[in-house]
């Protein structure tokens, strides 16, 4: 007699729901108005994306501890993507970077539009491309580009 | 020789439909920061964070430890995450409580929570497994033939379960953390939609977001709190298979196991004389007769008397579900640590209004799964 090990495929699939909450609700709100915010900790830091506590002592940072920052930056680190996969922000080869905003102490992950791979390097200066139709999310951060490119 | 545990910060959340003014960090956070003001203490006094949670499919948020870590401040310390389903809130309090026994650690900090307006509790535990058969859509259609059972088995008068959620309901108003805010009478609640038969929507559960929290250490920082800590005299845990033919759904033989474990530990022989108040996870409300009775707080086939003549009201000679219970308020996740902390905070003497006059001995009970996990506590106002 021959032993089988029988399979079925078992697919799960449900409808979730999620709350920003009142600090990140403020970040989103304010990309679709153009104006990229983040949080002062106690010890002076500014966090972007902004936090509800503060990472150092752990105490409430409320939508008080809100500060606005640059829409310009430098890049800190990046990783060239060849070959742009249907979900990600651009359909040409593009950079991941870590954006440091003017006046932020902490670094976004975002895209960088930059035409080539030649054209990146850390320590450029890059600023925020906008998406003409901003809902409230992070894509309404386009993307990034080199500073001064449009 | 096993150190004492003491209750010294207790928080909760207001419970609601939808707290969606708070992400789920903030919900946590928010009864956790009334813990440790309670505790009289900051997150840097804090040894290790113990975190519970009904199933990860009920938000479908996979490992909230992860997630949470930051916001309860755990960078750098131990944290653990428990699951045993509906009773994880007991068990996680008692996984936290057992570090402090056993000497690990001194200030334990312990969480749970559901957040169920961002969730899909019904159909997470409605999942069609291949090979495996079927739970219906809801724990309200697994439950209703139990108590059916129960019903026929001891031929009990068909009203104790309406009896029950004008209780528990009334008490609720009393509770400003309390989910639901409402006066029912008798007709109210018989005259409310059948859900389940004979399960109505008024001896039914609300869906709640809440959190509950608890600072626990060990004698050394007893005194810490803004009051004298609940001190734990007993702890026990039970398991039993979700499904196999023998087993008894009416009258869990885990359940029982627990209670007299716990009893034991805590010098407990006769039930509703040496407790002064107990605080019991009914989410509908016929689980109050058939738990007085797993429980030894009635001979078996009697447990709805005690209902019936008014012994389990708040001012009863033995009151049950002080804070309108499960009835009232179920975050998952957090109802088996609510219990467990209305058990705590009756010993205090800081449940206001829902107070039972010189409480001195409570328990807090959670149970879980198909009623096949149980967890259960007895707290003092004096040190074991």
């Amino acid at each position: 007699m021959t032993e089988h090990s029988l399979t079925a495929s078992h697919v799960v699939e449900y409808d979730y729901t999620r709350s920003l909450g009142p600090v990140l609700s403020h970040f989103v709100t304010g990309l679709r108005d153009r104006v990229v915010r983040g949080t002062r900790t106690k010890s002076g830091r500014v966090i972007v994306p902004p936090l509800e506590f503060d990472p150092d002592t752990y105490e409430d940072l409320g939508a008080d501890a809100l500060v606005d920052v640059g829409e310009a930056g430098v890049v800190t680190s990046w990783a060239w993507v060849h070959e742009p996969r249907p979900s990600h922000p651009l359909d040409q080869p593009f950079a991941w970077v870590l954006v440091q905003l003017d006046g932020a102490d902490t670094p976004l992950l975002h895209a960088l539009d930059a035409g080539g791979e030649d054209a990146v390097s850390t320590g450029m200066r890059v600023q925020v491309r906008w998406a003409q139709d901003r809902v409230g999310g992070i894509r309404d951060i386009a993307c990034f580009e080199p500073e001064g490119a449009s | 020789m096993a150190n004492n545990v003491a209750v010294v910060g207790i928080g909760q959340t207001k419970h609601n439909t939808q707290r969606n003014e708070l992400s789920m960090p903030g919900l946590v956070r928010e009864a956790a920061t009334r813990a440790l003001e309670d505790a009289q203490m900051t997150w840097a006094d804090i040894d290790a964070v113990v975190i519970g949670k009904a199933p990860d499919t009920f938000e479908g948020v996979m490992m909230p430890e992860l997630f949470l870590a930051d916001a309860l401040g755990a960078p750098g310390k131990p944290m653990l995450r428990v699951h045993t389903a509906g009773s994880v809130g007991g068990s996680t309090a008692m996984v936290a409580a057992g570090l402090v026994k056993a000497g690990v650690h001194e200030r334990v900090l312990t969480v749970a929570y559901e957040k169920q307006s961002e969730s899909n509790a019904m159909w997470a535990l409605a999942m069609k497994i291949p090979f495996a058969p079927p739970l219906v859509a809801g724990a309200g259609g697994y439950f209703a033939p139990y108590v059916r059972a129960y019903i026929e088995r001891h031929d009990v008068p068909d009203d104790i379960g309406i009896k029950v959620a004008v209780k528990d309901t009334n008490n609720g108003v009393l509770n400003p953390y309390a989910h639901k805010q409402m006066t029912v009478t008798y007709d109210e609640v018989r005259d409310s939609m059948m859900l389940w038969d004979p399960i109505r929507f008024l001896e039914s559960c609300p869906s709640s977001d809440g959190a509950c929290a608890l600072v626990l250490t060990s004698e050394a920082h007893a005194a810490s709190g803004k009051l004298p800590p609940a001190w734990v005299h007993g702890m026990a845990w039970r398991s039993e298979p979700t499904m196999l033919a023998r087993q008894d759904k009416v009258n869990p033989r885990a359940g029982q196991e627990c209670a007299r474990d716990v009893y034991a530990q805590a010098g407990i022989t006769d039930p509703r004389r040496d407790i002064d108040c107990a605080e019991v996870y009914v989410p509908f409300s016929w689980f109050e007769p058939k738990w007085l009775e797993n429980l030894f707080f009635a001979p078996e086939g009697e447990g709805w008397k005690l209902t019936e003549s008014g012994a389990t009201s708040l001012d009863g000679d033995i009151p049950w579900n002080m804070s309108g219970g499960v009835i009232c308020s179920n975050p998952i996740g957090a109802s088996g640590m609510l219990r467990f902390a209305e058990a705590a905070m009756q010993v205090r003497g800081q449940a206001g209004a829902h107070q039972v006059d010189g409480a001195a001995t409570a328990l807090g009970h959670a149970y879980g799964g198909g009623s096949q996990f149980f967890a259960m506590w007895i707290v003092r106002n004096t040190k074991p």
